[in-house]
């Protein structure tokens, strides 16, 4: 008896794996574990064995059961993945792809967050200023001469009631010294403005990073290390920086900064990077007559400042000839960025 | 300005190779923009006299020239210029020269008629930009010679001076700065100091001694004005500057040379003794460039005793300037006041070589030098005889005073120990002397032409661009750093951008001054006093025309769905104050290309929800609590308007734009906006 209960469930088993379809497997399930399926029917037969028989045939039955059930689901399983395969394998893979509506960031806001991110890690907080500014934070409090050329109305946009549009957000320099003593680490990016014809590398409206740092004993040791580091971060270790002596009234010595590196589009010549240098004690001076105190006492403390063009930089790192596609907002230009 | 690499050499052994000493200088902070090989160093070009011309029978604007060229036989040649007369000496390019444009030349038939070579301007031979009509030679040229004799080769490096190194916008000035840096020994030029410098009581008076503290004239008689030598007149191409006459061309090269402008007036159109003075309100005066400038009290011109014949460091006068009948010369050196000099030329809006310098300060300790350097000039070229005696007004500015410098201090902004020896040799090098000191602080005395040596901090940069920043090491001076309010307000304007982002919205950057006539522009927003273009006149005082131009660009490029937001600053009137704002914008071509949601409820439905998501932010406490709230409102540009209140607290508008605008735009469905201000809290 334990003999003719092995027999049907190796039937069984060899049906199910020999099944080619579902329907097969299915008829098969019917056949053998439905209700009126043969290794059911075994249930029925129980009640006519001995004493001695039942529980041996039991054991036997439920085993049957259930690997023959265990072997169906796994078949079921097989078929499955067979039949999605073969109905899949008529998409043809080399179609261009489509994308679901993607919304993006302006490369502008993109190169911005690159940025600061890198300066945070440094330990760099971010500090802000107003674009409508006084005359005395944009040019006296930085050491700029009452006749210098930057100050003229054919250079700088002023407003009816004498302030201007700041020219280089190294106002927030001054902003952040007039609100708190040192030590200064800050950051600022904003917006900048010129009295400049628009063309592909001009433009009325720009975006800068402007830097501050002050503290006891800084020195251009601390300048170089600050912004090789940044250079570095941004343009990747293989980047070429060199410094280079310049001038701004603002900043005594000063340096402009350039990058060579093979990985950027013309990238095989020098490209001006950064501006910057240590903050000239005449700035402190400014800085302290308007806060009434010492704070700033150039005796004591120093610092370096830096400004970026952003709108430059993300140029020659996205690769963009010319400037004037951050303004015109084309999406097709935008989501090339997404 | 331009520099020649050979007129440098006059002065200092330069290093051995141009592209070391634009590395040299470009390191020191006077940047090299462009370097440019020049001369006539060509085979077969040579001096050439035209010994007859004639019209060319079958080309209006060509003629049949017969040349002198040396060999014993005339050469025919066409030529197409006109500039040129019978007997004047020209390069010829003979058969088998190649010129600067590698235009090779060989014998041929213009028109019918054979050429034997080609008669060269100055650009076929490299020499300057000027291609309008042959090179003229001076009538000293050896018929047959080579031309690389009279023009030899030479290097052209552009320089970018910086405001603040007026002392460099000359020759010799930029010979000194490489004397400096290398520490090899300045030649100085021959002639300077020759004449005396004892003064003519009546010849000169200054009524304005604030915008003119010193004047010189120095009467030259017995000139004669012609062309120049051809060393002067390659000297002057080579920079760019063209050759006008032998006086013009003196005063022209000595200022190239030593930095001082000068200027000569005809003596015998001057009346009376010359008075330096301010101009008289409504001034008219005819200058040089034949155009009549009307002056105010500000500007300062030189002036005879009938009239103003010069403005006073910008430009001369017409009809007292130096023509080719002029015997007398009246030779002007003088400094003039800096800011005096700039405001002038800006407001005439009349820039020149010599207001460009005398704007950056002209160095006082050169003001004669050059007027004796000129006078010997012409002198030399045109058998002038110069007065011994100058008539001087007024008092050269002193010497900038002395500055101190702490040798620690230098080392510590510098971030390395220099040396306090080194350091004195790096000072020394660019003529400064140690007045006093000790081997911790001395006291050093600036050179005259050093203005802008004014305290430790500009004795420190001169001694970083000789020991060279690429000697200073880099050092890591982080720190931990607290949060400001400025990186809440970054963290959530980047956390709104990132949620619209995900919402499928594309960020726009619009420029914060706007077009009077943009669409929904604001008539009470702030404007420029200044605007430089009818784009650019105003401070948007909404995101709305920013927004919308976008709109427009892309439905013009044929966009299907704009889904837009900008998040910057907005200027409210009257007073420009700034706030940070969000605006959003959607629109749908159609709505059957679209997926089916471009009626005005769905839209604005949709724009509703985005802006709740924006408001109820995950840093929220308790955002249960907080209510959006939307009422119907009235808007000038949207219809289906509503205010938005956050907490009862207004905080901004939504609304379909009106079809007066979306017409204007040309499209029939409708455009959702919201604007809503937001400050971090």
């Amino acid at each position: 008896m334990s003999h003719e209960l092995e027999q049907l469930r190796d039937a069984a088993l060899a049906e199910v794996a020999a099944a080619a379809d579902e329907q097969t497997l299915e008829a098969a399930r019917v056949r053998y574990l439905g209700r009126a399926g043969s290794i059911s029917a075994w249930s029925d037969r129980m009640k006519s064995l001995s004493k001695e028989e039942r529980p041996v045939v039991g054991k036997l039955l439920n085993e049957a059961r259930t690997s023959v059930s265990a072997a169906i689901t796994e078949a079921a399983e097989r078929l499955r993945a067979a039949k999605e395969a073969r109905e899949l394998a008529n998409i043809d893979i080399s179609l261009p792809g489509t994308a679901s509506e993607l919304g993006s960031l302006h490369p502008l806001t993109q190169m911005l967050d690159r940025a600061i991110s890198i300066f945070r890690r440094m330990g760099f907080a971010l500090a802000e200023g107003p674009d409508v500014e006084t005359e005395w934070h944009c040019f006296d409090a930085l050491n700029t001469a009452p006749d210098h050329p930057a100050r003229n109305e054919q250079d700088t946009f002023y407003l009816p009631d004498g302030r201007l549009l700041r020219t280089h957000t190294s106002t927030v320099q001054i902003r952040t010294m007039e609100k708190a003593p040192p030590p200064i680490r800050v950051i600022a990016p904003g917006a900048a403005y010129r009295r400049d014809e628009v063309d592909a590398t001009h433009s009325t409206q720009f975006h800068q990073i402007e830097g501050l740092y002050v503290d006891e004993k800084v020195s251009i040791a601390d300048l170089k290390g600050t912004l090789e580091f940044f250079l570095h971060e941004l343009f990747g270790a293989d980047a070429q920086v060199r410094f280079r002596p310049h001038y701004f009234p603002f900043t005594e010595p000063s340096f402009e900064i350039d990058v060579k590196s093979k990985a950027l589009k013309g990238g095989e010549k020098w490209l001006e990077m950064c501006g910057c240098g240590m903050v000239h004690p005449a700035v402190f001076e400014q800085v302290n007559s308007a806060r009434g105190d010492n704070a700033y006492d150039p005796e004591k403390w120093s610092g370096f400042a830096f400004g970026l063009g952003m709108d430059r930089l993300a140029m020659i790192l996205f690769g963009i000839p010319d400037l004037r596609y951050f303004a015109a907002n084309d999406l097709r230009f935008l989501k090339q960025f997404a | 300005m331009k520099f020649s690499v050979s007129w440098l050499q006059e002065f200092v052994e330069l290093p051995s190779s141009v592209d070391e000493l634009a590395e040299l200088l470009t390191m020191a902070g006077v940047e090299i923009e462009k370097i440019e090989k020049r001369g006539a160093n060509f085979d077969n070009v040579v001096v050439a006299k035209i010994v007859a011309s004639a019209q060319h029978p079958n080309a209006d604007r060509l003629s049949v020239c017969q040349v002198d060229a040396g060999s014993g036989q005339q050469r025919q040649i066409v030529c197409g210029a006109k500039n040129y007369k019978v007997g004047d000496k020209v390069p010829l390019a003979l058969p088998g020269a190649v010129l600067a444009n590698d235009l090779k030349i060989r014998p041929s038939k213009l028109r019918g008629v054979e050429s034997q070579g080609m008669l060269c301007s100055p650009s076929e031979l490299g020499l300057s930009e000027d291609s309008d009509g042959l090179l003229i030679l001076s009538p000293e040229a050896k018929i047959g010679e080579p031309i690389g004799s009279l023009f030899p080769e030479d290097t052209i490096l552009d320089v970018e001076i910086t405001p603040n190194r007026g002392d460099l916008l000359s020759h010799f000035g930029l010979a000194r700065e490489v004397s400096a840096l290398v520490g090899a020994p300045l030649r100085g030029v021959r002639e300077i100091g020759r004449f005396g410098e004892t003064s003519l009581p009546n010849g000169v008076t200054i009524s304005a001694p604030d915008e003119c503290p010193f004047y010189s004239a120095r009467r030259i008689e017995n000139i004669k004005v012609g062309p120049s030598p051809d060393w002067l007149r390659a000297r002057l191409e080579s920079v760019g500057l063209r050759s006008i006459n032998n006086i013009v061309d003196i005063t022209n090269f000595v200022m190239l040379e030593l930095g001082q402008p000068l200027h000569a007036f005809d003596a015998d159109k001057l009346s009376g003794g010359i008075n330096v003075r301010l101009a008289n309100a409504g001034e008219e005066f005819l200058a040089l460039d034949g155009k009549t400038y009307s002056l105010g009290q500000k500007d300062l011109v030189i002036a005879d005793e009938t009239r103003a014949v010069g403005i006073a460091g910008v430009m001369g006068g017409e009809d007292t300037g130096v023509t080719d009948s002029t015997k007398t010369l009246l030779l002007e050196s003088a400094f003039f006041d800096p800011a005096s000099v700039r405001r002038t030329a800006r407001r005439l809006n009349l820039p020149s070589d010599a207001s460009y310098r005398f704007e950056r300060r002209v160095d006082p300790g050169l003001v004669l030098a050059a007027s004796n350097r000129a006078a010997e000039l012409m002198r030399e070229i045109s058998g002038a005889n110069p007065a011994a005696e100058i008539a001087t007004a007024g008092a050269l500015p002193a010497s900038p005073p002395d500055v101190s410098l702490r040798y620690e201090h230098c080392s510590e902004v510098i971030g390395v120990p220099v040396p306090s020896q080194r350091v004195e040799e790096i000072l020394r090098g660019f003529g400064l002397e140690k007045a006093s000191g000790n081997g911790t602080e001395s006291l050093w005395r600036i050179p005259s032409h050093r203005f802008d040596l004014q305290r430790d901090v500009d004795l420190i940069e001169e001694v970083v661009r000789v020991f060279g920043i690429g000697n200073v090491p880099v050092r890591d001076r982080s720190r931990f750093t607290p949060t400001s309010e400025a990186d809440k307000s970054h963290d959530l304007q980047m956390f709104m951008r990132k949620s619209l982002l995900a919402r499928g919205y594309s960020e726009i950057r619009t420029s914060k001054l706007i077009s009077r006539s943009a669409l929904s522009f604001d008539p009470q927003a702030v404007q420029l006093r200044n605007p430089l273009s009818e784009d650019h006149v105003a401070l948007r005082s909404t995101l709305m025309p920013g927004l919308i131009a976008v709109l427009e660009r892309n439905i013009l490029e044929g966009a299907e769905r704009v889904n837009i937001f900008e998040l910057s600053k907005i200027f409210v009137p009257p007073n420009a104050d700034e706030r940070h704002r969000l605006g959003i914008l959607v629109w749908r071509a159609s709505t059957q290309a679209s997926g089916g949601i471009a009626n005005s409820e769905e839209l604005f439905l949709d724009l509703k929800e985005t802006l709740a998501s924006l408001l109820h932010q995950p840093s929220e406490t308790k955002p249960s609590e907080r209510r959006l709230t939307f009422r119907r409102a009235v808007h000038s540009d949207l219809v289906l308007a509503a205010h938005i209140f956050w907490d009862n607290a207004f905080v901004g508008h939504i609304g379909q734009l009106h079809s007066g605008h979306a017409r204007r735009l040309e499209t029939d469905t409708p455009i959702c906006i919201a604007e809503i201000d937001f400050e971090p809290s």
